[in-house]
């Protein structure tokens, strides 16, 4: 008899300290480890993001808004600050282009170089001069 | 005659020099609205702005969904129930460097900068005044202000059972590096 209550007592705690833990991993998750490791929702080429922006922003902020986003382009330009990485993608005889924002830690910077091709996945914030895709992770083998 | 005309084109290509204006497309702002109960800090670094030398011509222009925060909750709360960025994506400044006059931006140096201008914020556009620093250093002008707002000014409103947790009044810091071209 004594057994059985002992039993509930103990599955009760385990439930409520499995409980506790799922909530307080929810509430102080980290928010960029999710991007590198999720699937991407879109893929779609660096120049191809652009156009849909610049014909019509409402309509592609629908569609890519929070959106993960993995996009293909070819370097423009990489800058480097004390707080992270900037890799711009952009077409030579386009005026805009897709700027992605990395985290130091997120990105080698040797693996973008000006001129080549490279796929980056990131979270589409919208569209300014540029489409802007934040907390990238360099999505590995490239394809051309 | 070929001193004239290679001078007169010097004094051409110096207007179009200082004709030119610097653009910045990965400014960072950022702001702290924590109290000693919680520590709340949003970071945006893909901030564009325009700075027009000639005229102190100041412009920002942001995303708010790319404000970064360290617990993805924060950000959620942030998005949603504060700044609505659904509805208004954007957030924006544009105003003048006041004393743009006083100002050598081809000489390193480190200049005080007035500058007052209308802020939007959450659709909500209210004027801005407040000092800060221009610096030159070997051809790249940085700028950088501080300055407070309150969030009831641009209709966000704070629920009263978090509103321990956030401050009545966001400091936001602007830190702005333009590159020569």
């Amino acid at each position: 008899m004594m057994k059985t209550k002992y039993r509930y007592i103990l599955a009760f705690v385990i439930l409520a300290l499995l409980a506790a833990v799922l909530v307080w991993k929810y509430t102080f998750r980290k928010s960029d480890i999710s991007v590198a490791s999720q699937k991407a929702d879109v893929e779609i080429a660096a120049s191809k993001l652009l156009q849909a922006f610049e014909t019509d922003e409402n309509a592609a902020n629908a569609l890519y808004l929070d959106k993960i986003v993995l996009v293909s382009g070819i370097v423009e330009s990489i800058s480097e600050d004390s707080l992270g990485v900037s890799v711009y993608l952009k077409e030579s005889d386009a005026v805009g282009g897709v700027i992605c924002s990395f985290d130091k830690s997120a990105i080698d910077v040797s693996m973008a170089k000006k001129g080549l091709p490279l796929s980056i996945k990131g979270i589409c914030t919208g569209y300014l001069m540029d489409v802007v895709l934040n907390k990238c992770s360099l999505e590995s083998g490239v394809k051309n | 005659m070929k001193i004239i005309i290679s001078l007169l084109l010097l004094l051409g290509l110096l207007q179009v020099v200082q004709a030119q204006k610097l653009v910045s497309k990965n400014s960072h702002i950022w702001f702290t609205a924590g109290t000693s109960l919680e520590d709340i800090e949003g970071h945006n670094r893909l901030v564009v702005s325009i700075l027009d030398p000639a005229t102190g011509d100041l412009a920002f222009n942001l995303l708010v969904k790319s404000f970064d925060f360290k617990a993805a909750l924060l950000q959620e709360h942030f998005n949603e129930n504060y700044m609505e960025s659904d509805k208004y994506p954007k957030s924006s400044f544009k105003g003048k460097i006041t004393n743009a006059g006083s100002i050598n931006f081809k000489k390193d140096g480190m200049y005080p900068a007035e500058v007052s201008g209308d802020l939007t914020i959450h659709n909500v556009t209210k004027p801005v005044t407040t000092k800060g620093t221009i610096e030159v250093k070997g051809g790249t002008v940085t700028a950088k202000a501080e300055f407070f707002v309150k969030p009831s000014d641009y209709s966000i409103t704070i629920p009263a059972v978090v509103g321990d947790k956030i401050a009545k009044e966001v400091e936001i810091t602007v830190d702005a590096s333009y590159s020569p071209n």
